[in-house]
């Protein structure tokens, strides 16, 4: 076992780091205040990301063949760390690169990669995710927005809700009924702009124009748009998640804030009470938990293993660690959280909040805990 | 980054677990006297003649290996002296006897295996020091699971050449070792119990209401292990300090737990939950509990007030 980090690794960080503090404007933080899907970010990292691309920093790990740098797994956590830590200068953009990008690597035709994958390795895509619905959330096989076939097309009808990136995005990657059950799910990479879509923004506590309901009335798609077969959508998500339950390094931005909100409390000698000492550092103790956990995960990847059920673990003590750094600032900050002079600790508050809910409710990774990990029987 | 053990470490670590295998069917077994602890004499032995109590002076091995080994012995229903053999006698001379019993800052009270130890190693923040026991401990009746006594004041004090800093981190890492195996090893003993038990029809541990704060115990012992890992492998004192901190802190909760979920079996003394849960009493309450080893690391990582 080995702890530490190599050079070759620290020499990354670095070089990414040095890449921040010269690309982002000195009014970041304000920019980041409005949240991963809001316009101003969005607007953000379509200029952010094509220089990441030129900096080779933006799909480093990536094949070759696709714009990559066939980098080892690791790079890219490390790539995804120093991003969210740094508020998420690329917007929606992370997907992508985490998953949506390797998903159409896996699944995609020939023609799919070709129309969708240059333009993400070069961060001018901005796509989202139609997964919820009004009645599917964290049981999400029972979707009910259905594509029946129609000759050469699909016809879509029905609805999303909670959809991030989706007021500003160019192409959604949605799932759909053609069948009944697990097994009638597909996939379809469906153009924004195709007729019979419509977005509504949902006000949130989450950051600006962060989620959105979308309606699907008649939508018509060519059968090109399927990505996969019409059967293999669950497949198709199983695999996503695998890539994406440990996708945003949030333990991070924690660590940092926690970091600042220490700073700030020393500045008003107020960080001498033991009480909020021992706040500060359970706190500390829960993100260096949550930190390891994902490692296992990353470590696991990184040798080639299988996912296994260390992803879910790792969901749940994220979520802790989240959850006690936005306590811990509220508690003992609280007027940080009025008015503009604390942008980054409000920023963080509203990506806290959601850790819990976005990519799967952390209920639903106990219950994987408890029946994959511990061996439990299902319930009734 | 490398989270998996090394080839050594891995070898090593399937070794023990194979002697180790025989320790978790035997202990399902009552004490003689009703006993509160069974200490594993013969595993013990295995043990010390087979050299595993010197992983950590072994270079492929080292305070990694030791630290696992001490998280898994302390999975098996018997109690042996392990952590201080394993994480602190390598660091604090050679030929130095065993079991060893510890005393941090001069901790008033009964101290965890003193019957049995052949050697008291105190703590302080000054110095490192030994006292050979020849008789002079005694054994004292206690709640804990842990064989208890305490020692008279004729000891004869040895300073050891060992800097008390490093000492006292080794010895953070042990008990962070020890508690997360000791709780580790309840929640094994738990879920089997959950697994078969039935109640409305159906076995318990197939109850949300069950399996979402077992799920959540998993975690935070998880975690634990991980960090514990990590803390032996930098030997860094504010990880030292994070690890035991992190599992002392969830202690209660993860013993609260285990004892609900085993109902009134757990209450027997012929079931041996309470071995594992009454030495995680013990444990969690070492070195200050987890509110010092969180000033601690508060001190270490944002400076002392």
């Amino acid at each position: 076992m080995d702890f530490a980090w190599s050079d070759e690794n620290d020499a990354f960080r670095t070089r990414v780091r040095d890449f921040l503090d010269r690309v982002l404007p000195s009014d970041w933080d304000a920019t980041a205040r409005h949240g991963p899907g809001s316009r101003e970010q969005t607007e953000f990292s379509l200029s952010f990301c094509p220089q990441l691309a030129e900096a080779g920093l933006l799909v480093p790990h990536w094949p070759a063949e696709w714009g990559g740098a066939d980098r080892p797994t690791w790079e890219h956590f490390i790539l995804g760390e120093e991003m969210w830590a740094a508020g998420e200068p690329r917007g929606g953009q992370y997907m992508n690169v985490n998953w949506i990008g390797p998903v159409l690597m896996r699944y995609g035709s020939d023609a799919q990669k070709q129309r969708y994958l240059p333009p993400m390795a070069a961060g001018r895509a901005i796509w989202c995710q139609g997964f919820s619905e009004p009645g599917a959330g964290s049981d999400l096989a029972s979707l009910r927005t259905r594509a029946l076939r129609d000759g050469d097309d699909y016809v879509i009808n029905g609805q999303k809700i909670w959809t991030s990136y989706a007021g500003l995005a160019e192409t959604c990657f949605l799932l759909a009924r053609t069948g009944e059950g697990r097994n009638g799910i597909a996939v379809f990479l469906v153009p924004m702009d195709t007729p019979g879509i419509e977005v509504r923004a949902i006000p949130s506590l989450i950051g600006h124009g962060d989620i959105h309901e979308v309606f699907f009335t008649d939508v018509r798609v060519p059968a090109s748009c399927r990505l996969g077969d019409e059967g293999e959508g669950w497949t198709i998500i199983s695999y996503a998640l695998a890539n994406e339950r440990v996708g945003i390094p949030r333990y991070e931005m924690s660590s940092r804030e926690l970091d600042a909100m220490v700073a700030q409390l020393k500045a008003r000698d107020g960080f001498d009470n033991a009480v909020i000492r021992t706040r500060a550092a359970e706190a500390a103790a829960a993100c260096d938990a949550a930190r390891m956990l994902v490692y296992r995960v990353v470590d696991e990847r990184a040798r080639g293993e299988p996912p296994g059920t260390a992803a879910n673990l790792a969901r749940v003590a994220v979520v802790e660690a989240d959850h006690k750094v936005t306590d811990f600032g509220m508690d003992f900050l609280p007027d940080c959280y009025s008015g503009t002079d604390h942008a980054a600790f409000q920023a963080h508050h509203e990506r806290a909040i959601v850790t819990g809910i976005a990519a799967g409710a952390a209920e639903i990774q106990l219950n994987l805990v408890a029946r994959r990990h511990l061996d439990l029987p299902k319930g009734a | 980054m490398r989270l998996a053990f090394n080839e050594d470490q891995a070898t090593f670590s399937t070794v023990l677990g194979q002697m180790l295998g025989d320790e978790v069917e035997a202990g399902f077994h009552t004490v003689e006297g009703w006993g509160r602890y069974d200490y594993g004499h013969a595993l013990d032995a295995r043990l010390e003649e087979a050299g595993f109590f010197d992983a950590a002076r072994e270079e492929d091995l080292g305070t990694v290996a030791a630290a696992a080994m001490v998280h898994d012995v302390a999975r098996v229903p018997v109690v042996i002296e392990c952590a201080a053999s394993a994480l602190l006698r390598p660091f604090l001379g050679d030929d130095l006897p065993r079991p060893l019993a510890v005393v941090v800052d001069d901790a008033p009270g009964a101290i965890r295996f003193l019957p049995q130890a052949r050697a008291l190693v105190s703590i302080t923040p000054d110095a490192v020091r030994l006292a050979r026991l020849d008789g002079q401990a005694e054994p004292v009746e206690s709640l804990y699971a842990y064989p208890m006594g305490v020692a008279g004041q004729d000891l004869d004090w040895q300073p050891l050449d060992a800097d008390p800093q490093t000492i006292r981190t080794l010895w953070q890492i042990a008990l962070a070792a020890e508690l997360g195996g000791v709780l580790d090893g309840g929640l094994a003993s738990v879920l089997r119990y959950v697994r078969e038990r039935e109640q409305f029809g159906r076995p318990i541990g197939s109850f949300q209401g069950v399996q979402h704060r077992l799920a959540t115990d998993a975690v935070w012992i998880d975690g634990a292990r991980l960090l514990t890992l990590r803390a032996a492998s930098t030997r860094d004192p504010a990880h030292a300090a994070l690890a035991l901190a992190h599992i002392q802190s969830h202690a209660t909760r993860i013993g609260y737990d285990l004892h609900q979920f085993m109902g009134a079996m757990g209450l027997t003394l012929e079931h041996p939950l309470h071995r594992w849960t009454y030495r995680a009493r013990a444990l969690r309450a070492e070195m200050g509990g987890a509110p010092q080893a969180f000033l601690d690391y508060a001190d270490t990582r944002w400076g002392k007030p």
